[in-house]
């Protein structure tokens, strides 16, 4: 849990925050288009939440939207990060900005992981043709295009991605031993 | 979904100031702006980030091309206020030591 007093400290979540609705799968379907990426990147949010347990950031604040914004904790960062870059990826390169498919999104949180399976029916994606980052980074060699795939698999502890149809991302993220729930089983 | 962002400008400097989140939806309406900011070769462009809550990799793209348009005409950047989910982003690509976060 997030701690008031101590803003860059979290504590474990209560074990009863988990009882009851762990390790269910939560599935969505949406079309394949970047406008409704917005609903899909929220759900991967809570989703997050629910394992890394994050509060809002500032809940005396009305004017920041928890759902959207509020990626503070390391976990939540992670998964949303990486999530965003698989859905504009199937979006761009799968279905090319056309749409004409669908989405189907599965998120299975846990007491300590949250899974993400990212199915389209989309144009398969050559992921070995991802060039690496630069390894000197200066002004010269900013990049400015092919950093979406380097952001999800760093931050991520798996992805992997099996071309179809339907081609099949998926997403692992692990919480840290010391940020997981005591007393759950 | 353009992202909210304003400029302004003085003399001396111009100020770019990006809220909420930069992402493959709201960057096109933004780099319209940025080309017109880099059009105008300005001398000195701060871009506050400090009311910027996520971003993913079309954002960073956008400041990218602020940054180079105005380093390649001979103007000096300053990129501040990261924090969070952005700041994360950059330091994984590497970006906050060339943008000086």
């Amino acid at each position: 849990m997030f701690d008031e007093a101590h803003p860059h400290t979290f504590t474990s979540p209560p074990a009863w925050l988990f009882w009851g609705y762990m390790a269910a799968t939560i599935r969505i379907s949406v079309p394949g288009t970047l406008r409704y990426r917005p609903i899909a990147v929220r759900a991967v949010a809570e989703a997050a939440r629910l394992v890394s347990a994050s509060s809002p950031r500032d809940p005396k604040n009305p004017t920041i939207d928890p759902l959207a914004h509020d990626i503070r904790h390391p976990f939540d960062t992670a998964v949303v990060s990486a999530f965003m870059e698989i859905f504009n990826n199937i979006a761009i390169h799968a279905y090319q900005r056309k749409g004409g498919g669908t989405i189907e999104i599965e998120i299975t949180p846990s007491k300590d992981a949250i899974v993400i399976e990212v199915r389209d029916d989309g144009r398969p994606f050559d992921i070995d043709d991802v060039a690496p980052l630069p390894t000197e980074l200066d002004e010269e060699t900013l990049p400015e295009g092919g950093m979406g795939i380097h952001i999800a698999k760093t931050m991520l502890d798996e992805m992997t991605y099996a071309p179809g149809p339907p081609n099949l991302w998926r997403l692992c993220k692990r919480l840290p031993a010391t940020q997981v729930a005591v007393g759950r089983s | 979904m353009p992202v909210p962002f304003e400029v302004q400008r003085t003399a001396d400097e111009t100020k770019l100031l990006i809220r909420g989140s930069l992402d493959i939806n709201s960057a096109p309406a933004l780099a319209e702006e940025i080309d017109k900011i880099v059009a105008t070769r300005p001398a000195a462009v701060i871009v506050d980030l400090s009311g910027l809550d996520l971003i993913d990799s079309s954002g960073v793209a956008a400041l990218v091309k602020l940054y180079k348009g105005v380093r390649g005409s001979g103007g000096a950047i300053t990129i501040a206020g990261a924090r969070d989910q952005p700041l994360a982003i950059f330091k994984l690509l590497r970006m906050d030591k060339v943008f000086n976060l």
